[in-house]
């Protein structure tokens, strides 16, 4: 038996502590103070997570149960806790960034009639997440994973009165299913064959495992993987879940529940590495997304929908880098992502709160950094981390999947240098177009104002996090190597070569200075293109086309359902029911008609009766 | 003399039965019934006076005589309810069996 710390315990009882205070004691007598027992359990985690971190960083990781959630026969689903490197790396920057974003969304909210409800849902979703990485079976992976989705279905519907967010928190969740399906069936798969979903006993067998077996595993965790984490066929619901409240945004939707398709990558790391091809698929995919959603932030207006596509096309950039096999890379992108990301989707919050609106475009405001100086100094921290400017930490984890780019050659450091012009592009045309903006017929809001000191002071904190998280790169290399599985290499941080920086670099200095080109010396260029060629902002507005494809293949599958259910259900299944029923109907009629009641009737059926049973008799 | 019995209590059963099934008054069925009852009584005592035969088939006669004794009661009762219900004792006048 494994002695489980206290951290543990504390990791699911202080949520589920605040969770019930919240909801039976300050939602009904007082709701705006909900907050208040959600944010001392944020602290706790925090602290609970920090404390398992120091742990794994001293190699005692831990993979325990805690108790049996389902017996059954020779099968059973522990519900366990696996606190090893690539679990509580992520779970650090998840506790952290959640709970400092947990404080900014006291001050944004507040006021708002759902606010209890807001902040229950919002730390169910903190409580689910952290659950999902200390899974130690993929049975409970698969609860948290639902768990995280039914909160961002909830949360991106939290304005339900508004039938864009009603809408987007359908697709969202729809989509989401599509992808579920996929980890539902993997999880069964291994449930049925192997009784047993422990991640350690699995990946002590994943070299003896059948190759066809395993490329079936390895092709549903992708599947899965592509839903969650918006790569490329499923991802157009990102950007529509920007309906949500910012935090939302910042924290599903940017920082923790979209990364967590990447953390089962991860986590099934020793079965996709084992099926040849699989991995250059997922670089594939992970390089045409990032690239496309790069484009396609490059184009968007709404602040929050052009971050939307930068996490998309960030989260693509988390898969090259896995599937050029440097984990360790991806999960240091991960982690660095979430701060910079956070930070940008929190300062776009301020500029909305400012205006007093749930999002803001960029033709609505301009030149603020002369008024919001703190945070005009946040984002372009947190989009020089983006960006990859030297000694942020965006440059050391952007950095260290160019390297995996460069060492892998080809295609792949053509992809690795779009990603990073492209990056840098949409990035500073952004920041200029926000914080600058000398478009003289701009607009710029009534009265722009800093943001309370509730909100103010998380971002300043995280953006401190977007500039020196990349410093422990090799401290969580050294994290990661607990638990990490043996049969995979190790992951590691090459020290990146000049040459990769140097390109890097300049493929940042590139796209930064064409952003300063079309923004600043043309300033109204970015407009006027748009204005111009009306076809083609169409084009950019509908994804290039992509949104059409998945609305024709739900309305094909609808029409196709449709002629199923015709045929089988109405003209089959029906037609023989209603046939033998019919058929039924007839021959009792017929029968009933021999039952005249009359008793001479009778007599004569019993005289026919009695004469052919003597017949019978007779004869035999 | 055994075949002249035979014969008699044979002829008996079938006019009984004529009367079942052809005459439509129930109090003329009933009769009918009545005498297929006493023609097959009539064949058992005759063989129950043979030498081998024990008093089980005299025994039997006098159970049947008793319970279509009983029956005649039961039968009589019906039709009479049948005609006190207003209906003509006819047999096609009962009719809630009809399917």
């Amino acid at each position: 038996m494994i002695e489980i710390p206290l951290a543990v315990y504390l990791l699911f009882l202080a949520p589920l502590a605040a969770l019930a205070v919240g909801f039976f004691v300050t939602r009904p007598l007082k709701p705006e103070w909900t907050h208040i027992p959600i944010l001392a359990s944020c602290v706790v985690v925090t602290c609970s997570a920090a404390s398992l971190a120091g742990m794994v960083y001293e190699g005692r990781g831990l993979d325990g149960t805690l108790f049996y959630w389902m017996v059954a026969g020779d099968w059973s689903v522990p519900f366990g806790v696996r606190i090893d490197g690539v679990g509580v790396s992520v779970l650090s920057m998840v506790s952290l960034v959640g709970a400092l974003i947990h404080v900014y969304a006291a001050g944004y909210m507040k006021g708002e009639p759902g606010f209890a409800r807001f902040f229950l849902v919002f730390h169910l979703f903190y409580l689910s997440m952290i659950g999902l990485l200390v899974s130690n079976n993929y049975v409970q992976f698969y609860l948290f994973w639902e768990l995280v989705g039914v909160c961002s279905y909830f949360l991106i519907g939290y304005w339900m009165h508004k039938e864009t967010a009603r809408r987007a928190a359908m697709q969202a969740f729809l989509t989401l299913r599509v992808a579920d399906f996929g980890l539902m069936l993997a999880v069964l798969v291994i449930l049925g064959l192997y009784r047993n979903t422990r991640f350690a006993a699995l990946y002590a067998v994943a070299g003896a495992l059948p190759a066809g077996l395993l490329a079936l595993l390895g092709v549903l965790f992708v599947w899965a993987a592509a839903g969650k984490s918006a790569l490329f066929p499923l991802y157009f619901w990102l950007p529509d879940a920007m309906e949500g409240p910012t935090p939302v945004s910042a924290l599903m939707h940017a920082a923790t529940m979209v990364t967590a398709g990447i953390f089962l990558l991860v986590r099934s790391w020793p079965f996709i590495s084992l099926v040849p091809g699989l991995p250059e698929f997922i670089a594939v995919v992970g390089a045409a997304t990032a690239i496309f959603a790069a484009l396609l932030a490059a184009s968007q207006t709404d602040l929050k929908r052009i971050l939307a596509y930068s996490t998309v096309s960030h989260l693509g950039l988390m898969a090259f880098g896995l599937g050029l096999r440097h984990v360790g890379a991806g999960v240091f992108h991960l982690v660095t992502h979430g701060f910079f990301k956070a930070v940008l989707f929190l300062c776009a919050g301020i500029l909305a709160h400012a205006a007093h609106k749930s999002t803001v475009t960029v033709s609505e405001v301009g030149g603020l950094w002369r008024k919001m100086p703190l945070t005009f100094v946040c984002f372009t921290a947190a989009a020089l981390s983006l960006a990859g400017f030297p000694f942020t930490a965006g440059f050391y984890s952007k950095d260290a999947i160019l390297d995996a780019a460069f060492a892998h050659g080809g295609w792949a450091v053509a992809a690795g240098l779009a990603i990073a012009a492209g990056s840098a592009f949409y990035i500073f045309r952004m920041l200029f177009l926000t914080f600058f903006g000398s478009r003289a017929d701009q607009q710029t809001m009534e009265h722009p104002h800093e943001a309370p000191p509730v909100m103010a002071v998380p971002v300043a904190f995280l953006a401190l996090g977007a500039i020196g998280v990349g410093w422990l790169g090799h401290g969580l290399m050294r994290m990661l190597l607990s638990g990490w599985p043996p049969s995979v290499p190790p992951p590691g941080l090459t020290e990146p070569s000049h040459a990769v920086s140097a390109a890097a670099l300049m493929a940042a200095a590139l796209g930064a200075g064409a952003a300063y080109w079309t923004t600043m010396r043309l300033p109204s260029w970015d407009w006027d293109w748009r204005r111009e060629r009306p076809a083609l902002a169409a084009l950019f507005a509908e994804d290039l086309g992509w949104r059409r494809v998945p609305a024709a293949c739900v309305s094909s599958a609808v029409w196709f359902a449709d002629k199923v259910g015709r045929v089988l259900d109405h003209d089959s299944w029906d037609a023989a029911i209603e046939g033998s029923a019919g058929a039924c109907r007839r021959v009792s009629e017929a029968g009933g008609r021999l039952a005249t009641g009359s008793i001479s009737d009778s007599l004569w059926w019993v005289m026919t009766g009695a004469a052919a049973l003597l017949a019978w008799a007779g004869y035999r | 003399m055994s075949a002249l019995i035979w014969a008699v209590s044979g002829l008996l059963f079938f006019l009984g039965l004529a009367a079942v099934v052809l005459r439509r008054q129930l109090l003329a069925v009933f009769l009918g019934m009545e005498l297929m009852v006493v023609a097959a009584a009539l064949a058992l005592g005759h063989e129950a006076t043979r030498a081998a035969a024990g008093a089980e088939g005299f025994v039997a006669v006098l159970l049947v005589l008793a319970v279509a004794a009983a029956e005649a009661v039961v039968g009589l009762t019906l039709v009479l309810r049948v005609h006190w219900s207003g209906r003509p004792a006819e047999a096609d006048s009962l009719r809630e069996l009809r399917g």
